[in-house]
């Protein structure tokens, strides 16, 4: 499994230039059974992250572009009568798809955006009084752009505790630029792209992340990272035990992209800022956008042993 | 200077208090500028703190400090020695107020005020003072609080409140260090105050010394007695022996300060005693005759006085056992007869003819001393502190013409009249009597009681003491100097404060005497409880005791609090108890001494590959340990920590003994 793992990643990464990191990250996101939030400056690279990883994994992908006219029924879908039967008959919405990528999430209203996060948490909607299971797995790749802010409706705390991680692509390298100059178009390389996972090796694999063993000794680091995001005044306010659980699951897919069966403090402190980033504020700056300083605060000071 | 923490307003206000009472009992030995000079300094550091002023800039620190140094030059003289130095220092930790501008400052200035609490013993160690102490200090310490503390504290009370109750909860402690803490030797000598010391008796003796004496209240010594106090004319503490005579003062002779033990033999009970005697900047001590003392620091020298190598500058206590009935050097005719039959080649003809005309009609030795005291009773002989003045002839003009006279003039004319008759005679000085306190049931020897007497000596008696004085006036040996001058002002003349002009009045003198009776003790228990009273205290609580037993005791119950204030501190129990984590923080501490240090957030494996690349030669062996470490901790493989301990011992042998560096350098 392990090596069709390898081969997935190195596969996105030739499509995606310079950006190993953010790749594995959001690979891991994915193994974790978790949704992955990026943010980023428009053209960065988000929607073809999104594109090419439903491509290798061989999962449907479904984009929706989020603008603030967009209604819960353009998410989830409607029920259309059908003349010919003469009933209702129900039009599943872009959202029963396997990895959905919505973009720019801030630009539509709340109303909207609880729809998607909803069917993000519960795994299925309900429309009309019938509740519909979403495929499985089902994989959300929200987007949003911090610049242009006019107009956006800024996702709450308690929604961004929904996705697992946060991720930020940023400019890529001179090197990975150059490549991607010189090379040939991202979108014909992504046609050609072949799946190279199964559904239920993916399935396979997701079950063994969560069978990846993790010691006394590593859950009494997660807590004393926790205990400082509750106890210390820098911290407007603590982890959540989702926020502790979401580590905990992140560290176990980066420990299984490292090829270990165990999980090591390491495993925590690289998927730290991605998980906890987006969780927590600075008391001095309680409503701004994230807690960068903090989790290099939790990295240095937390005792790793 | 706003960056540094400040002195808070509280701190500042008990530093000025303790300041005002470190000095106050310095006043008595310090030039009145010294007043000045506070009172300057305190309002200008006042002015300071509210933002009035300025800190002195640095030529105005030079100069003040050149300025003290001059003041205390010419005031003193000198600008060294025990008087000028507790001079400098005090105008030092004066001058350092306006220069305090940290709390390093501050503290400077606390430590210098403790310092001064303890300098101020030097001229005074007396129960009030030592009392008084207890103030300075506690000031001090709330001044040290007080800087512990935020600037919000305003209100003083609370802060000197805390201050005395940390004072009380070091009672204990203070108990405990003052019984059983050796007293060693100083390291330096202690130079002694000016001041200390100076009423007394002295080597020599001119006739109007001893009355000068007789106008001073100050203590001279106190004796407890073992059984009853013995009756009043048996109390003669002999102190010294004038044996030359040169026409004009008697002194003491060189060869009777030569340590050479006397001959004689005792007779009936001995009288022991302990005397607490106070400072008198004389090496010979005080006893009746003759006398026996435990300390081998004192011994009895030829003419039957006590005598120590160093002076006595501070209170001494000593055991002493004396045998009156004694006979002194009756066997065979002393070496010191020659000595005790000098006379000047000429001058005072007429007693000389005197003299020769007794001895002739009288023939014994003794029948002559019969003659010559019943002389001094019969005739109009007068005892008077204020003797008229004589001309050269001093012996001469006291027998014949003024006939009065002080002790000291019946004692020097009588040995001067035997010794012209050829009967070997000395001056005996020290003092007769002293007051009975029932208080305490001692007697209080003051420098009033200075007394002289003679002694003679006779073939198959020795020496023996007789009193002139007990001719003229009786109720001197009898009552005491104030009966015996009953008739003249001038008992305590130059004292006109003293307690003792007030004993006729029954309230005050009983509190006159419970006071002293306080200050006996204090003195007999707390200033002399030196290294003879604390081994002697010590055996009796635990046995024998020898100094090295008690060094060791002290050293182990030192080691014991100190063990047990490591247990509370540090609390081993609590300490790691699973043994992989304490195999890595061994790991840890091998590569810290490599150089190699953990961060605090840093994981043992990122931590072994930096240690890795600090250490390529060892890095299989540190990466080995850490994968093992891993695999226990983290992937729960095995629990089998001999393998990881063995795996350090690699990582151990695989490091050099000692770090790189030094090995280079060296």
């Amino acid at each position: 499994m392990r090596t069709r793992l390898d081969a997935c990643l190195r596969a996105v990464n030739e499509v995606l230039l310079g950006k190993e990191a953010q790749v594995r990250l959001a690979l891991a996101c994915l193994l974790a059974r978790g949704h992955l939030l990026v943010e980023d400056m428009p053209g960065m690279g988000k929607t073809t992250l999104s594109h090419t990883l439903a491509k290798v994994l061989g999962l449907e992908f479904q984009r929706i572009q989020f603008t603030s006219d967009l209604l819960p029924g353009d998410i989830l879908g409607t029920s259309v009568f059908d003349k010919d039967s003469g009933q209702f008959v129900f039009h599943p919405g872009p959202i029963f798809a396997e990895l959905v990528l919505a973009d720019e999430i801030n630009r539509a209203t709340p109303k909207s955006q609880s729809a998607l996060l909803e069917a993000m948490e519960e795994g299925q909607v309900t429309i009309e009084g019938a509740t519909r299971p979403l495929p499985d797995p089902f994989f959300v790749i929200a987007t949003q752009n911090p610049v242009s802010s006019g107009g956006t409706f800024a996702l709450p705390e308690s929604q961004l505790d929904r996705f697992l991680m946060r991720v930020s692509l940023g400019y890529p390298a001179k090197a990975a630029e150059k490549a991607l100059l010189l090379g040939e178009s991202r979108r014909d390389l992504l046609t050609r792209l072949e799946p190279l996972l199964e559904h239920d090796e993916l399935r396979a694999i997701q079950d063994a992340v969560g069978n990846v063993r993790v010691s006394d000794a590593l859950v009494d680091y997660v807590l004393r990272l926790v205990e400082a995001t509750r106890t210390q005044p820098q911290f407007a306010w603590g982890l959540s035990p989702r926020g502790s659980l979401a580590l905990l699951a992140a560290a176990r897919a980066w420990a299984f992209l490292d090829g270990r069966d165990y999980v090591i403090p390491e495993d925590v402190q690289a998927v730290l800022p991605t998980v906890v980033g987006h969780r927590l504020r600075e008391r001095a700056d309680a409503t701004g956008h994230g807690g960068g300083a903090l989790v290099q605060w939790l990295l240095r000071e937390v005792p790793a042993l | 200077m706003s960056a540094k923490p400040g002195i808070p307003r509280n701190s500042l206000i008990w530093l000025l208090v303790a300041q005002v009472l470190v000095i106050l009992p310095h006043l008595t030995h310090l030039p009145l500028w010294i007043i000045g000079l506070w009172l300057g300094c305190a309002s200008w550091r006042i002015q300071i703190f509210r933002m009035r002023a300025r800190y002195p800039r640095s030529w105005l620190k030079a100069l003040l400090m050149i300025g003290a140094g001059f003041g205390v030059y010419f005031s003193r003289g000198s600008l060294v020695g025990l008087e000028a130095g507790v001079v400098l220092l005090i105008a030092a930790f004066i001058l350092k107020l306006v220069e305090m501008s940290t709390r390093r400052d501050a503290l400077v200035l606390i430590f210098l005020g403790f310092f001064a609490v303890v300098t101020s013993y030097l001229f005074e160690d007396s129960l009030v003072a030592g009392l008084y102490s207890l103030l300075p200090v506690t000031a001090l310490l709330a001044a040290m609080i007080g800087l512990q503390q935020s600037s919000l504290v305003t209100r003083p009370w609370p802060t000197v409140r805390l201050a005395g109750s940390l004072l009380l909860q070091a009672i204990p402690l203070m108990l405990v260090l003052f019984l059983f803490f050796p007293r060693l030797p100083p390291l330096w000598s202690l130079p002694q105050a000016g001041d200390r010391g100076t009423t007394g008796l002295a080597d020599h003796m001119a006739p109007g010394d001893i009355a000068r004496l007789g106008r001073s209240a100050e203590l001279a010594f106190r004796v407890t007695f073992d059984g009853d106090i013995p009756p009043r004319d048996q109390l003669y503490w002999r102190a010294v022996t004038f044996e030359r005579f040169d026409g004009r003062r008697w002194s003491q002779s060189y060869a009777s300060q030569l340590p050479q033990a006397p001959e004689w033999q005792a007779a009936g009970e001995p009288l022991s005693y302990s005397i607490v005697m106070q400072p008198s900047g004389q090496p010979w001590l005080f006893a009746l005759d003759v006398p026996q003392v435990a300390s081998a620091e004192a011994q009895l020298m030829e003419d039957f006085h006590l005598q120590r190598r160093q002076p006595v500058n501070k209170p001494l206590m000593y055991q002493a056992s004396s045998w009156l009935d004694a006979r002194r050097e009756a066997t065979s005719a002393p070496a010191s007869l020659g000595r005790a039959l000098q006379l000047p080649e000429q001058g005072n003809p007429r007693t000389r003819a005197w003299a020769t005309e007794l001895r002739r009609s009288a023939q014994e030795p003794q029948a002559m001393v019969d003659a010559l005291l019943k002389h001094f009773n019969r005739q109009p002989y007068h005892y008077t502190l204020e003797p008229p003045p004589v001309g050269s002839d001093i012996v001469d003009d006291f027998l014949f013409e003024t006939r009065s006279g002080f002790c000291a003039h019946f004692a020097g004319a009588m040995t001067f009249v035997l010794r012209a008759a050829g009967i070997p005679a000395r001056v005996v000085a020290g003092y007769q009597g002293g007051e009975v306190n029932p208080a305490g049931n001692y007697l209080s020897v003051r420098q009033f009681d200075a007394h002289a007497w003679v002694e003679y000596w006779v073939a198959e008696r020795g020496w023996v003491s007789v009193d002139p004085t007990f001719q003229v006036a009786p109720e001197r040996v009898e009552q005491g100097l104030e009966q015996a001058l009953a008739r003249e002002q001038s008992f305590l003349a130059d004292e006109p404060m003293s307690l003792l002009r007030y004993r006729d009045i029954g309230w005050m003198n009983a509190l006159r005497l419970r006071w002293d009776s306080l200050n006996y003790g204090w003195q007999r228990w707390v200033l002399n409880y030196q290294d003879e009273q604390q081994s002697q205290m010590l055996q009796r609580w635990f046995g024998k005791l020898d100094g090295q037993t008690l060094g060791l005791g002290l050293v182990a119950l030192l080691g014991v609090l100190t063990g047990v204030l490591a247990l509370l501190l540090f609390k081993p129990w609590r300490r790691e108890t699973d043994v992989q984590q304490r195999l890595f923080r061994r790991f840890e501490r091998l590569l810290a001494r490599h150089g190699a240090r953990r961060h605090k957030g840093e994981g043992a494996r990122s931590f072994a590959q930096r240690a890795a690349v600090m250490l390529p030669e060892q890095a299989p062996a540190i990466l080995a340990f850490v994968s093992l470490y891993e695999a226990q901790r983290y992937a729960e493989q095995t629990d089998a920590t001999d393998d990881l301990s063995r795996a350090l011992n690699q990582l151990r042998r695989a490091l050099p003994w000692r770090p790189a560096a030094p090995a280079q350098r060296g």
